[in-house]
């Protein structure tokens, strides 16, 4: 016999009662748990994904302490029912046993669309909730409607969804249909490309260069005729949206005009993707701009799967180096951050709320990918 | 401006430069400013047109101080082990120049040197001075600079050149005469503006804090003030005692190294008005206000309200310890304080009449600095306590170890009884974001390579904080053969630090 909603959630808050209040076991060396949180982490999503999901969350928790608060959604079951079970999740830090608490949830059936308001009566109020959404948005679902009400952040990764669910995620809530912020994993990864790329620019003699760049190559990790994935387009719409740039096309082709109107060739090339690394993920750009009698070249090129054969966690290494006129180069090696999605999870949760570069590179982005742009032509600038 | 970085989010990366280090083969070097170099570039906070140049006398090759760089960062970063494929990469840009700092060859050596680099490695002709000397090197390192033509003035980064700064280490002179002459022997060649003296507590996360604490939550700066604020503790406490460094130790004292800069800093921050906004004299400003309303030390005041001791033998975490006169190359008959404690008045609006008791000492019973602001108490006692008083709510906040802050308060035991308990609502740093936050010297580099001064030290403050200073010296000064009382190493100070706070009816904190 199932329990009811009610009689889960009653036995869940006592579970987390009795987290605090069992005695500690006798003679451990461990030292007592201390209970922690800074926040509800709320993640929802299909159930085989949120299984996969749960290592993630701990590891996120062990450094942001937070009630974490798993939601495994089933609404295709037959039977109607929810059930749960909760637990702490500690971790020593700095000689301290700092506890999180860790509720799993699953929502079969027509409990779905119910189980925001069980989730609602477990919040620690006072403090921020962010909703994770694992999976593709619809923002007329009412499942993700009904938990997005309680969330001040969202956070979805395009990645893995697409560019135009977020699109319409970010479009919904301009529109003030919420008042979360809306976040993407993808997004965050893309934060070193970023800074690498505005480094071209940074010596004052440069500034002007970068709205006089006259080619750009991306190259992606993948078999040539495969299409543009998502990082390299959410790079070139940063840089374009940034910059000023428009699209137009001629006979059915996209062209790139930047701000003073001129056009910008954009080449789109692969490169064998070793094993471990992510398909269609982005391993260099390449710049040439002139401005003056000043030409400047740059390139930033990542050493695919480097991380891999090292301790750092898939953290691959990239060369970055920028040519001024006929000086020497300038190099600088740099390592990505830790390739695990629980490190972007946490990045992402450690950022400023409110991105206002995201929807305008997502919408550019998405105006790109629409459009088909196919990789494999090798005709980088040198 | 370079228009990619209008509001990019993780925008904190150092201009391009060359960080030049006097003194490169003393420890500092090794222990915190090359792993703090090399943990901003493993965060991708370095710029692409990065080098380091050690200078010393000591002839050695490029690879001897690489190696030598190496084994500190190996030893003393926050991140171990190091990255082989990152620091094969960083190695290239750290290079050394020998020379003594009186010969005009080590400057054009230097100059030619740093020519290279701009040429090599893209350091756009900026500098960064870090004179990690002795301050009666200062002189001859600013004359040597100015007179290669290593200093460009101001104005011309103002205008869109390069810039140059120097960074200069404690200790700022021993008193305010030394101060002034340190002072303008630097300002013979360096406007204020481009000086960045390093104070490494202000970098420290937790005192960073204290402006956002006071200044962006509304419950608490209403309260900072006499009406509501009984009296503030501040606490510098050590448990390690002058380890090797007697030498150094008998010519300073606790109350030059640690109360005239750190802990004066931590008592501006408390006390501070709120500044009109976070640019450096801004803040700065307002720090100077509060050294300029402190009550003059006069010298029949300071026996009264001044409290100096040296550790005897005793016990620290278990281990027994010896006293300080039996320390290495400190005097059998040492009168050199290791502990002081003074009741400090600011005579303005905000805080006319509440005492800051400060205490600062070594071989204490345990390591904590903290800032303790205790509130007064209930005008009426409606509640009956065990101990016949409702104790005063108290708001610690520990820079540290365990950074965090606590607020203590009074409860309700639960029972038919009305017991009262003292409980804490305790938030820690730690906890709550994670350790592994960057070191101070981080924080305070990264700043100046971006030329941001908020966290450092401006001559006025450093002036103001001697010319306090200076007259508790001449009163002790004047007391001539008095020794300092002894206190047991691994206690809290001396009875008579416990006599100051007792005569005003209080009690020291145990933090």
């Amino acid at each position: 016999m199932t329990e009811s909603s009610s009689k889960v959630l009653a036995r869940i808050e006592r579970e987390l009662r009795d987290v605090w209040l069992a005695p500690e076991p006798a003679g451990g060396s461990l030292p007592p748990k201390s209970r922690v949180c800074t926040m509800n982490l709320l993640v929802a999503g299909p159930r085989d994904l949120m299984d996969g999901y749960t290592h993630v969350v701990d590891e996120v928790t062990a450094s942001i302490p937070a009630r974490a608060i798993l939601i495994a959604l089933d609404p295709d079951a037959e039977d109607s029912e929810l059930s749960g079970d909760a637990t702490a999740v500690c971790s020593l830090l700095g000689g301290k046993n700092i506890c999180s608490e860790r509720v799993r949830l699953v929502a079969q059936g027509a409990v779905c669309t119910r189980v925001a308001s069980a989730v609602d009566s477990i919040l620690v109020p006072e403090i921020p909730t962010a909703l994770v959404w694992l999976g593709r948005v619809h923002v007329t679902d009412p499942v993700f409607l009904s938990l997005s009400a309680s969330a001040q952040r969202i956070i979805t990764d395009s990645e893995y969804s697409s560019l135009s669910s977020l699109l319409h995620l970010s479009a919904w809530a301009r529109r003030g249909s919420s008042q979360a912020s809306i976040a993407d994993l993808a997004w965050t990864r893309l934060a070193p490309w970023q800074e690498l790329f505005a480094r071209f620019f940074d010596d004052p003699r440069l500034h002007d260069h970068a709205s006089r760049i006259t080619r750009l190559a991306f190259r992606q990790a993948s078999e040539a005729g495969a299409r543009l994935g998502s990082e390299g387009a959410l790079l070139l719409g940063w840089v374009a949206t940034r910059l000023g740039w428009r699209t137009s096309r001629m006979g059915g082709a996209l062209r790139f005009h930047r701000r003073d109107g001129k056009n910008l060739p954009i080449d789109f090339g692969v490169t064998p993707r070793p094993e471990g690394t992510a398909p269609s993920s982005l391993a260099s750009v390449r710049l040439e701009a002139d401005h003056g009698d000043v030409h400047v070249e740059g390139a930033i090129e990542r050493e695919l799967a480097s991380g891999l054969s090292s301790d750092a966690v898939d953290a691959d290494m990239v060369n970055w180096t920028l040519r001024v006129g006929g000086a020497p180069p300038i190099e600088q090696r740099v390592r990505f951050g830790a390739n695990k999605a629980a490190k972007w999870l946490e990045r992402t949760l450690h950022r400023p709320a409110r991105d206002p570069a995201l929807a305008e590179s997502v919408a550019f982005a998405e105006e790109v990918l629409e459009d088909g742009v196919v990789c494999g032509a090798p005709s980088h600038p040198r | 401006m370079n228009p990619l970085r209008n509001g990019l989010v993780e925008d904190r990366t150092g201009d391009a430069c060359a960080v030049v280090i006097f003194g490169a083969s003393g420890d500092l070097t090794k222990r915190k400013l090359v792993p703090a170099f090399y943990n901003l570039g493993v965060s991708r906070s370095l710029p692409s047109g990065f080098a380091i140049v050690g200078v010393a006398r000591r002839e050695k090759t490029h690879e001897q101080f690489r190696a030598e760089m190496k084994e500190g960062v190996s030893t003393f970063s926050r991140r171990k082990p190091i990255d082989p494929a990152f620091w094969s990469d960083f190695e290239r840009g750290i290079t050394y120049v020998a020379g003594t700092f009186d010969a005009q060859k080590t400057y054009e050596d230097l100059r030619l040197h740093l020519d290279q680099l701009d040429r090599d490695r893209g350091t756009a002709k900026n500098r960064l001075f870090y004179l990690a000397v002795p301050p009666s090197e200062f002189g001859q390192i600013v004359a040597g600079l100015k007179s290669a033509g290593l200093v460009q003035p101001p104005n011309v980064h103002r205008e869109g050149g390069a810039w140059t700064r120097v960074v200069v280490e404690k200790p700022f002179g021993h008193d305010l005469a030394s101060a002034q002459v340190l002072n303008d022997t630097i300002a013979s060649t360096f406007d204020e503006s481009q000086v960045f003296r390093i104070d490494h507590y202000l970098g420290k996360e937790t005192v960073q804090n204290l402006l956002v604490f006071r200044f962006a939550n509304s419950l608490f700066e209403p309260i900072w003030h006499r009406e509501h604020v009984d009296h503030v503790q501040i606490t510098v406490a050590e448990d390690i005692g002058v380890e090797g460094r007697g030498k150094f130790y008998e010519q300073i004292g606790v109350t030059k190294d640690i109360v005239e800069n750190h802990l004066m800093q931590l008592l501006c921050l408390t006390a501070m008005e709120p500044p009109i906004s976070l640019a450096a004299d801004a803040v700065r400003d307002e720090k100077v206000k509060v050294l300029r309303s402190l009550r003059p030390m006069e010298r029949s005041l300071v026996q009264e309200n001044v409290i100096r001791g040296q550790y005897d033998r005793g016990a620290v975490r278990g281990d027994e310890v010896p006293a300080y006169r039996e320390e290495p190359d400190v005097a059998r008959d040492s009168r050199v304080e290791t502990f002081v404690a003074m009741r400090v008045f600011v005579d303005n609006w905000r805080w006319g009449g509440v005492p800051f008791y400060v205490r600062a000492g070594k071989r204490l019973a345990r390591r904590v600095t903290e800032i303790a602001v205790q509130f007064k108490r209930v005008p009426h006692g409606l509640f009956r306590a065990p101990d016949g008083g409702i104790t005063q709510n108290v708001l610690a906040m520990r820079i540290q170890p365990d950074e965090g802050i606590a607020l203590r308060f009074t409860t309700k035991e639960p029972g038919q009884h009305t017991v009262l308990r003292d409980v804490a609502m305790d938030f820690r740093y730690g906890a709550a974001f994670g350790s592994n936050t960057p070191e101070a010297y981080e924080r305070l580099l990264l700043d100046s390579m971006r030329g941001e001064a908020t966290l450092f030290t401006r001559r006025d403050e450093v002036e103001e904080q001697w010319a306090y200073i200076d007259r508790v010296f001449d009163a002790w000064r004047a007391e001539a053969n008095a020794p300092p009382p002894l206190y047991a190493a691994g206690s809290w100070g001396p009875e008579q630090a416990d006599d100051l706070v007792a005569r005003d009816g209080r009690r020291w904190r145990k933090p």
